[in-house]
């Protein structure tokens, strides 16, 4: 029974985390130098460091309670709050430093606001900064990123019988290797939900159904040794 | 029940500001050797013909690189404290030897890249290589120094409550990580978008035309890190800085205003969560407001 429930987790995990790293908005290496819309960073080390800011949310919560919904939403809501302070971070520099208005590349009016985005975009790019609906679909992306990676981690310590340390840095790993496929399917630029990529979906999370399956099994094989 | 002292709310005040300390110098170490994503343009540039006296660094990206700082000098500091050394001996010294790994792989980064770029004619300049590598080393010294002090203070200072399960090696893997990744979304746009393209018009996305195509020659002569740094510490670094420290200064603030609110432990952490999305939402109105007045000010692109 326990080792369903550790299946269910870690699968169920990875899923959570897919869909987040596709919500994103990650500009990459252009992003940089302001030719393409989102974060400036590559999309696994943007969603490692804010899924790793919940899991350090999470694991101290798991102390002091062992409700599922409670250890999950922390890691959540701290993966959300670095994501979106990284993000202002990001745009106070494009809007201050810089004198550029973010605006997005694939989409001529923004879905959510509603503001023009094509006069106010620098031709020869991909838009710049993180516009309204980038915004948005990154705090949605690190939400569901960091409950992905505390569901990994709860379902380690308490059905597998990890010690915290261990089950922080296997969470960790199974977290990179569902971050890196997705990566892989999303080819190194995405602006968020609205973005076309966004369609490709699909492709990853059967992807990162059948690697966390794997992980799965690597997890039960040790608990079942006795831990490292 | 967990009471809040005085203590508790000093040493998250603390970790704040070394965590602001940190996050400066993270990006100001990504600055005086040219790290991340805006060292692909100064690799490109010797592609395209501009030769260039840059310290084309490049180790891995900022977050994997971070992480393998801070995890060895939280690691060693670790050590040398299980066998009883004082806290303040033992993390400059794991700094110290964290600079030294550092220094070793800016070595062999430097070399490989731009050995690799001899049939564009991009000599090694060996004035450039030794001359920087201590700049390098001591503003990542600093910001390791800093996080190691964090990873130090969650795992054995801070009272119960806000004290990490997790043991200091993996912490400093963690923020590592985690500063790594901050430091490359926010302060490389200021490196990269502006300083590095200081010759292109201000106020524009640098185009795809521009990519490769550095500024050289500059305010004193050729252009090098130093020139890069001394800019970028005026905006980029600063609000790397204030990015870290507020995301670190914001969950301890509302673990704590939970801790306050709530009778039981399930109580307190809901009400953490609830303050969590408030602080986030109250982010994305600033946001909005935030471009409302950079469209408002700056206007509709002008020119072609």
């Amino acid at each position: 029974m326990d080792l369903i429930i550790l299946f269910i987790c870690i699968v169920a995990g990875g899923i959570l985390t897919s869909l987040g790293v596709h919500m994103m908005p990650v500009g990459g290496a252009p992003a940089a130098m302001g030719t393409a819309t989102g974060i400036a960073t590559g999309v696994t080390m943007i969603s490692t460091g804010a899924a790793m800011t919940g899991l350090f949310t999470a694991s101290t919560v798991e102390t002091m309670t062992s409700n599922i919904w409670l250890v999950v939403l922390s890691g959540a809501v701290g993966s959300m709050l670095m994501m979106a302070f990284t993000m202002l971070g990001g745009n106070i520099i494009y809007t201050l430093a810089a004198g550029i208005v973010p605006v997005s590349g694939r989409v001529d009016v923004d879905p959510i606001t509603k503001r023009p985005f094509l006069p106010f975009k620098t031709p020869q790019t991909d838009g710049h900064g993180t516009p309204d609906v980038s915004y948005i679909s990154g705090v949605i992306g690190a939400f569901l990123g960091g409950s992905g990676g505390a569901l990994i981690y709860y379902g380690l310590v308490n059905y597998a019988d990890f010690s915290a340390p261990l089950a922080g840095i296997s969470a960790m790993g199974i977290f990179l290797t569902n971050a890196v496929l997705s990566a892989y399917n999303i080819g190194g630029t995405i602006e968020g939900f609205h973005d076309p990529k966004f369609k490709l979906l699909p492709r990853a999370l059967k992807a990162c159904f059948i690697g966390s399956l794997i992980c799965a099994v690597f997890a039960s094989l040790i608990s079942y040794a006795g831990g490292l | 029940m967990i009471t809040i002292t005085i203590a508790i709310v000093a040493w998250a005040l603390v970790v704040a500001f070394l965590a602001f300390i940190a996050g400066t110098f993270e990006d100001l170490e990504s600055d005086v050797g040219s790290q991340s994503n805006p060292n692909s343009q100064v690799q490109l540039a010797a592609q395209v013909g501009y030769v260039n006296r840059f310290f084309n660094k490049a180790i891995s990206g900022e977050p994997p690189a971070y992480g393998v700082y801070c995890a060895v000098s939280a690691g060693i500091a670790w050590l040398l404290l299980s066998n009883g050394l004082a806290a303040i001996l033992a993390i400059p010294i794991g700094a110290g030897i964290a600079a030294i790994v550092h220094m070793t792989l800016a070595s062999t980064a430097h070399l490989g890249r731009v050995s690799a770029q001899k049939r564009f004619e991009q000599p090694i300049y060996m004035d450039v290589f030794i001359r920087q590598l201590l700049p390098i080393a001591t503003h990542g010294f600093i910001a390791v120094l800093s996080i190691t002090t964090i990873c130090y203070i969650q795992a054995s200072v801070m009272p119960e409550g806000l004290q990490s399960v997790f043991p200091m090696p993996l912490l400093g893997l963690i923020w590592g990580i985690t500063i790594g990744s901050i430091g490359s979304s926010v302060g490389d746009v200021h490196y990269g978008t502006e300083r590095e393209f200081q010759d292109r018009p201000f106020g524009e996305g640098k185009r795809v035309t521009y990519h490769g195509k550095i500024t050289r020659y500059a305010e004193c002569g050729i252009r090098n890190q130093n020139d890069i740094v001394y800019f970028c510490a005026k905006h980029g670094g600063p609000v790397t800085g204030l990015v870290f420290g507020s995301i670190l200064l914001f969950e301890n603030w509302r673990s704590l205003l939970g801790f306050m609110i709530g009778m039981t432990p399930e109580a307190q952490v809901g009400w953490s969560i609830g303050i969590g999305v408030g602080i986030v939402i109250v982010l994305i109105v600033i946001n909005y407001l935030l471009v409302g007045f950079a469209r408002k000010k700056y206007g509709e692109f002008v020119g072609e």
